[in-house]
C-alpha cells in the first residue's frame, strides 16, 4: 500500500502520516523510557500528582469503612429513592469503561489504525472504570462479604437460589465477563511489549518479573502468528460486549414499568452514551498525559480529532434518544409518561436536567468546526463538560423517574449525604491513582502494534519525518 | 501491481447493448406490474393498498440503508468500498423516486391508516391527545419533506462523487463529507420519523422509542443483501470482474453478519422489553401477532433473522464463499419483506396472514421502478468512482 502512496502523490492528502519518529528504535525508546530508570528518580510532580490521587482514594476507603460499620442508611437513599448516587455511580463508571472496549475491538475490527496510539491506555482505564464500579452495588448490597452469594455456586447448606429473570444478576454475569475479557484483551496486547520491557532490564528483578509476564515471548514467526490470530478471536469476543454489558445495565431500569425508565430505545442509547463518556474520560487523561510525557508524535492531532468526531456522533446519537424519548412520551397519549418527561425538564430536578442537555447534547456540537475540535484547550473543557453531563444524565434517569411515586402520598425528593459525595469523589481517587501507576511502570502505548503504522509511512515520509521530529 | 491495472485498461464503462437489455427487461416489469396494480386497484382498492404499503416500505428504506452507508463511507475515508461505491450510490439515488412512490400511500390514506377514522380517534382518549400529529394533512406534509430533505442531500452528494469521476480531485471528497456529516441526522432522525408514521402509526396507540432503529437495521442489511446481489450479478456477466475482489466479498459477507447480528440486537430488545415490563398498551402490538397464522410467523423469526444467518455466515470460510453470501443475500431480502408484511398486514388481517398476486405485483412495481433509476445511472456514469484518490488502495484490498 505504501508503494501506491509513493506513486500517487495526492493520496498523502488521503492518508496522512499517522504517527512521527525517526525509526523502529527511536519508538521503542521513547514510550520504554517512560517506565524505566529508578523509581526514586520520577519527577517530583508525579510524586505530588499520586500523593493526592493516593489520599483520596484512602479517603474512598474511610467512607467504604464507615458505610460497613454503620449501615447503607449513610447514605442518602430513601423512599421512595431507593437508588441514587450508587447507582448512578456505578453506570457511570461502566460507561467510562466502554471507550478503551471500542477502540480495541470494533476499530480494530474496523481497520482503523489510528487506534494503536490509545489503546492500550484506554483499555487500562476500562479495568480502571470497572473496578471503580463494582465497588457501588458490592457495597449496596449491605454485607460485602456475602457477595459471593450473588454467583450461582452449588450450595446445599445456604439454600440461595439466585433469581435468573432478575436483570440485576444478568448485571453480574455481563460485568464480571466483561472485566474477564477485557483484562485478557489487554494482557494479550502487552505481551509483546512486556518482553520488550525484560530483553531492555538492567536489574535482576525487573528481568525476573517481566520475564515471567512476557509468557516466554522470544517474537518468532509463529507466535507473532498466535498473537494475531487471539487478539483477532479477542476482538470478536470484545465486541458484543460492548454492546451488551451497557445494554444489560440498560435492563436494570428499562424492565420496569416506571415511567422514564421503561423505553425500548434504551439499551442502544445506554452503550452510545458510555462510549460517548468513555471517549471523553480518554480525551481527558490523554490530553494531559501527552502533555505530561511528551508524546506528541504519537498521540498526534490526528487521533484527537478522531476521538473528538467519535465524541460529536455518540454525543448526537445521546441527543437523538432524548428527543425520541421525549417525543414519543408525547406520542404515547399516556398520563405518566407525559408528567415523567415535563417532570424531568421543569420539575424539581430541572437543574439536573438542563446541566445534562447543557454538557451532552449542545456542548459536543462546537466540534462541528475544524477549528474548535483541534485546539486543545477547547476539547480539555469539552470533554470535562461531556463527563460532568453523562453522570448527571444517569442521575437524571434514576433519581428524577423515582422522586414521583405513583402515588402523590409517596413523593420525595432526594439529597446526597456527606459520604454519598466523598464515596464518589473516593473512586475517581482510585482510578487516576491506577493509572498514574499504570502510566509509570507499564508501556502506555502498544509499542508493538504502532510500530505496524509506522511502517506503512516508512520511507516514503522520511524527510517529512526527520523534520518533524 | 499498477501494471497488472494497466494492461487490462478498464474503462468502467458499461456497454451500450448490455445496458439496454437490462433497461428492457426492467421497464418490461415495471410496464407489466403496474399495469397489473392498475387492475387490481379496480378490482381491489383496499387490498391494493395493503399490499402496496409493504412494498413501499421494502424499497423506501433500502434506499435510506444505502443512503446512510455512502456517507459513512465518506466521512471515514473508506477506501476498501471505493470499487463498489458508484453501485451503492445508484442504489441511494432512487430516494426522489420515493416522491411519486409516495402517492399511492397519499391516495389510500383512508384505507391504510385506521387513526384516519374520526370514530375510532374519538373512541379513544390517547388517540384524540395525539390527533394533532396524526392527521391526514400533516402526515402527507411530513411524508414530503421526508422525501424531500433526503432527495436534496442525495443529489448533492451523488453530484460531486460523478464530478470527481472527471474532476479527479480531492476538493469532491472534502464536499461530499460535508454535505455527510448533518446527513446522518437525516437518515437517523428523519428516517425515524417515517418509520413511526409509516409503520407504527399502523396501531396508532401503540408505541415504541427503538421502532426507528429496527426498521432502518432492516433496510441497512436489504441494502447490503442487495449489493452483493447486483456485485455477483455484474461477476456473472464479466463485468467488475477485476476490481471488486474476494476480498471485497469478504467484507460485504462480513456487514451481513453484522447487520444480521444488529437487526436481532435492536429487534430483541424492543420485544424483550416489552414481554418483560408487560404493559397492556405495549403488549397489544405482539398479541396481535401471536393469533392465527401469524404466530407461526412469529415464532419462525428468530430463526430466520437471526439463528440460521448468524451461524451460517460464522466462519471465515463462508463469508469468502460467493455461493454462500448469494444466498444469505436473498435470503435476507426475503426475511426483511416477510418481516415489513408482519409488521403492516395484522393490522387488517387479524386471523393470518392471506397472500394475494397484489403482494407480488406491487413489489415487483416498486422494485422495478427504483430499478429503472439505479440502471439508468449507469449508462450515464462510470460504473466505479474512476476519480477517487483511494481507488488504487481499494483495487488492491486485502483482508489482514
Amino acid at each position: 500500500m505504501s508503494e501506491a502512496v509513493r506513486q500517487h502523490p495526492a493520496l498523502m492528502e488521503v492518508n496522512p502520516p499517522l504517527i512521527r519518529a525517526k525509526d523502529y528504535h527511536d519508538l521503542t525508546e521513547q514510550i520504554s523510557e517512560i517506565t524505566e530508570g529508578d523509581v526514586f528518580k520520577t519527577p517530583l510532580k508525579y510524586w505530588i500528582t499520586l500523593a493526592i490521587t493516593g489520599s483520596i482514594t484512602v479517603l474512598l476507603g474511610g467512607m467504604l469503612t464507615f458505610l460497613v460499620w454503620n449501615g447503607i442508611g449513610v447514605w442518602g437513599n430513601n423512599r421512595p429513592v431507593g437508588w441514587a448516587w450508587d447507582i448512578t455511580n456505578f453506570v457511570f463508571w461502566i460507561g467510562i469503561g466502554h471507550a478503551g472496549t471500542l477502540i480495541s475491538a470494533i476499530l480494530f475490527l474496523f481497520r482503523q489504525k489510528w487506534r494503536t496510539s490509545i489503546n492500550r491506555s484506554a483499555e487500562a482505564m476500562t479495568l480502571f472504570a470497572v473496578m471503580c464500579a463494582g465497588i457501588f452495588p458490592l457495597f449496596h448490597t449491605g454485607r460485602p462479604w456475602r457477595a459471593y452469594w450473588l454467583f450461582p455456586i452449588p450450595n446445599t447448606d445456604l439454600n440461595i437460589w439466585q433469581n435468573f429473570r432478575s436483570p440485576l444478576i444478568w448485571d453480574v454475569f455481563a460485568v464480571s465477563t466483561y472485566f474477564t475479557v477485557s483484562l485478557l484483551f489487554w494482557f494479550t496486547g502487552l505481551v509483546p511489549d512486556l518482553a520488550t520491557l525484560r530483553d531492555r532490564a538492567v536489574t535482576r528483578t525487573k528481568q525476573v518479573v517481566f520475564g515471567l509476564l512476557s509468557l516466554g515471548w522470544r517474537g518468532s514467526a509463529r507466535h507473532w502468528r498466535n498473537y494475531e490470530m487471539s487478539y483477532l478471536i479477542l476482538a470478536a469476543i470484545s465486541t458484543p460486549l460492548v454492546l451488551s454489558v451497557h445494554s444489560i445495565v440498560s435492563f436494570d431500569f428499562a424492565t420496569s414499568v416506571i415511567p422514564g425508565w421503561h423505553t425500548t430505545i434504551f439499551p442502544p442509547y445506554f452503550v452510545a452514551g458510555a462510549i460517548f463518556s468513555g471517549f471523553a474520560c480518554v480525551m481527558t487523561l490523554l490530553i494531559i498525559a501527552r502533555w505530561a510525557l511528551n508524546l506528541n508524535n504519537i498521540i498526534t492531532m490526528k487521533h484527537l480529532e478522531n476521538m473528538n468526531k467519535i465524541i460529536l456522533v455518540t454525543g448526537s446519537v445521546v441527543g437523538y434518544a432524548y428527543a425520541t424519548e421525549f417525543f414519543i412520551a408525547w406520542y404515547s397519549g399516556n398520563t405518566y409518561e407525559r408528567y415523567a418527561f415535563l417532570n424531568r425538564a421543569l420539575g424539581p430536578y430541572w437543574w439536573a436536567y438542563w446541566t445534562m442537555v447543557t454538557c451532552n447534547v449542545i456542548s459536543p456540537q462546537f466540534f462541528w468546526f475544524k477549528k474548535l475540535r483541534t485546539s486543545i484547550p477547547v476539547m480539555f473543557v469539552l470533554s470535562i463538560t461531556t463527563n460532568i453531563g453523562m453522570w448527571f444524565e444517569r442521575f437524571v434517569i434514576i433519581v428524577t423517574s423515582l422522586h414521583r411515586d405513583f402515588l402523590p402520598s409517596s413523593w420525595g425528593y432526594f439529597k446526597p449525604t456527606w459520604v454519598d459525595i466523598c464515596t464518589f469523589i473516593g473512586t475517581i481517587g482510585l482510578f487516576l491513582t491506577l493509572f498514574l501507576l499504570f502510566a509509570r511502570f507499564l508501556p502506555m502505548i502498544a509499542i508493538s502494534e504502532v510500530k505496524g503504522v509506522l511502517s506503512y509511512e516508512k520511507g516514503a515520509f522520511k524527510d517529512q519525518e526527520v523534520v518533524a521530529k | 501491481m499498477s501494471d497488472h491495472h494497466a494492461i487490462h485498461a478498464e474503462t468502467y464503462q458499461m456497454e451500450a447493448a448490455r445496458w439496454q437489455a437490462g433497461r428492457n427487461t426492467l421497464a418490461f416489469v415495471a410496464l407489466a406490474s403496474i399495469l397489473a396494480c392498475l387492475a387490481g386497484y379496480f378490482l381491489d382498492a383496499p387490498r391494493f393498498f395493503h399490499s402496496y404499503l409493504v412494498a413501499f416500505a421494502f424499497t423506501t428504506f433500502i434506499g435510506i440503508g444505502a443512503f446512510f452507508f455512502v456517507m459513512v463511507q465518506f466521512l471515514t475515508g473508506s477506501a476498501w468500498s471505493v470499487t463498489m461505491r458508484r453501485i451503492m450510490e445508484n442504489i441511494m439515488i432512487t430516494i426522489p423516486v420515493g416522491l411519486i412512490l409516495f402517492i399511492p400511500i397519499v391516495l389510500g390514506i383512508k384505507e391504510i391508516y385506521p387513526w384516519t377514522n374520526p370514530e375510532v380517534v374519538a373512541a379513544s382518549e390517547s388517540l384524540r391527545a395525539k390527533s394533532a400529529y396524526l392527521s391526514e394533512n400533516f402526515f402527507i406534509l411530513r411524508g414530503v419533506i421526508y422525501f424531500a430533505l433526503w432527495s436534496l442531500w442525495a443529489v448533492a452528494i451523488y453530484r460531486q462523487s460523478t464530478k470527481q469521476d472527471t474532476e479527479k480531485s480531492i476538493q469532491q471528497m472534502h464536499v461530499a463529507s460535508r454535505w455527510s456529516a448533518p446527513g446522518l441526522f437525516l437518515a437517523v432522525v428523519v428516517g425515524s420519523l417515517a418509520s413511526f408514521d409509516w409503520l407504527m402509526s399502523l396501531m396508532p396507540t401503540w408505541y415504541s422509542t427503538i421502532f426507528g432503529l429496527v426498521t432502518l437495521a432492516g433496510g441497512s442489511l436489504s441494502f447490503f443483501s442487495i449489493v452483493t446481489l447486483v456485485c455477483l450479478g455484474f461477476r456473472r456477466a464479466g463485468i467488475l470482474k477485476d476490481a471488486i475482489t474476494d476480498e471485497h466479498y469478504h467484507d460485504l459477507g462480513k456487514w451481513l453478519f453484522a447487520l444480521t447480528a444488529f437487526y436481532t440486537y435492536v429487534a430483541f430488545s424492543q420485544y424483550m422489553l416489552i414481554w418483560y415490563a408487560n404493559i397492556p398498551e405495549e403488549t397489544e402490538w405482539y398479541r396481535h401477532r401471536m393469533e392465527g397464522g401469524w404466530f407461526a410467523i412469529s415464532i419462525a423469526m428468530p430463526f430466520l433473522r437471526f439463528l440460521i444467518p448468524f451461524f451460517v455466515l460464522l466462519c471465515r470460510a463462508a463469508k469468502r464463499s460467493k455461493t454462500i453470501i448469494a444466498l444469505i443475500a436473498v435470503w435476507s431480502l426475503v426475511v426483511e419483506y416477510i418481516d415489513l408484511y408482519w409488521v403492516v398486514m395484522p393490522t387488517y388481517y387479524k386471523d393470518g396472514p392471506q397472500f394475494h398476486w397484489l403482494d407480488l405485483a406491487t413489489l415487483a412495481a416498486t422494485v422495478s421502478i427504483c430499478g429503472l433509476v439505479f440502471w439508468s445511472r449507469f449508462q450515464k456514469h462510470k460504473m466505479v468512482p474512476v476519480g477517487d484518490l483511494r481507488l488504487e488502495q481499494s483495487l488492491h484490498f486485502e483482508n489482514a
